[in-house]
């Protein structure tokens, strides 16, 4: 059985924006803090598609910057309308954790009944 | 294979070839993490590497394949071509610097008022 967060479907947008809100990212930048919200750095196609759709998208924009040790690398930043998609899914996932947080806490009302009952049968 | 297909798998390979060389992640990917990259079957994208390799956009190198100089050039521009004036600011946008980049109640208080103020 896996044991892998479930993570909202779409869930790397959101974050992309995120990363790109706290600073403008080369793509292997993006892929190490990716790392700390639940993502395998092992997927640099994914963010590679994903960058393109935001950036057709217009959500991000996007620059080669000259470097004089390999070649040039491109450099993601947020537009203002990807600014504003954050926030709309920002808000939108804030709603889904009051929908999680309900169901976590029925279910830890129902794991806690289980485990006293497990104790009141172990103690007959 | 069509010349229209060959033209636009062309530019995502050769933009992609030169994002992954750019970030470090790979000089010669083999066709297997190529395909694996652009979420396309291995089989659908092995006709249109050897025929960039005859064009001489890429070249072979070991099990792998890597950008010539002319693939090089060509995928940097067309990457950076592919999304030119995208993203510019339209009539009645604000700044970058806005306020309403702070929260969610800004971002939307701006919007309207940006709406009210469109002629």
């Amino acid at each position: 059985m896996s044991t892998e967060p479930a993570l909202p479907r779409n869930f790397l947008r959101p974050c992309l924006l995120l990363l790109l809100r706290e600073q403008p990212a080369h793509g292997y930048d993006l892929l190490e803090r990716l790392r700390s919200l639940g993502f395998d750095r092992d997927d640099p196609g994914g963010l590679y598609r994903s960058l393109r759709s935001l950036e057709r998208d217009g959500l991000v924009c996007s620059a080669w910057e000259r470097s004089t040790s390999g070649p040039d690398r491109r450099t993601y930043k947020l537009t203002r309308a990807g600014m504003e998609e954050l926030h709309a899914r920002t808000k939108a996932l804030a709603e889904a954790r009051e929908t999680l947080d309900i169901f976590l806490s029925r279910y830890a009302e129902f794991v806690t009944l289980r485990g006293a009952e497990t104790r009141v049968e172990a103690r007959r | 294979m069509g010349e229209l297909d060959a033209l636009r798998v062309r530019e995502d390979v050769l933009q992609a070839m030169y994002w992954i060389r750019s970030e470090g992640l790979g000089e010669a990917p083999q066709r297997e993490e190529l395909a694996r990259f652009l979420a396309v079957p291995k089989e659908t994208l092995t006709p249109y590497l050897d025929r960039f390799v005859d064009e001489g956009y890429l070249e072979r190198v070991g099990d792998g394949f890597a950008l010539t100089d002319f693939g090089a050039q060509l995928g940097k521009r067309s990457f950076a071509e592919e999304f030119a004036g995208l993203t510019g600011q339209a009539h009645g946008e604000c700044d970058e610097d806005c306020w309403c980049h702070e929260s969610p109640d800004e971002a939307a208080r701006c919007l309207e008022e940006r709406k009210q103020h469109v002629h």
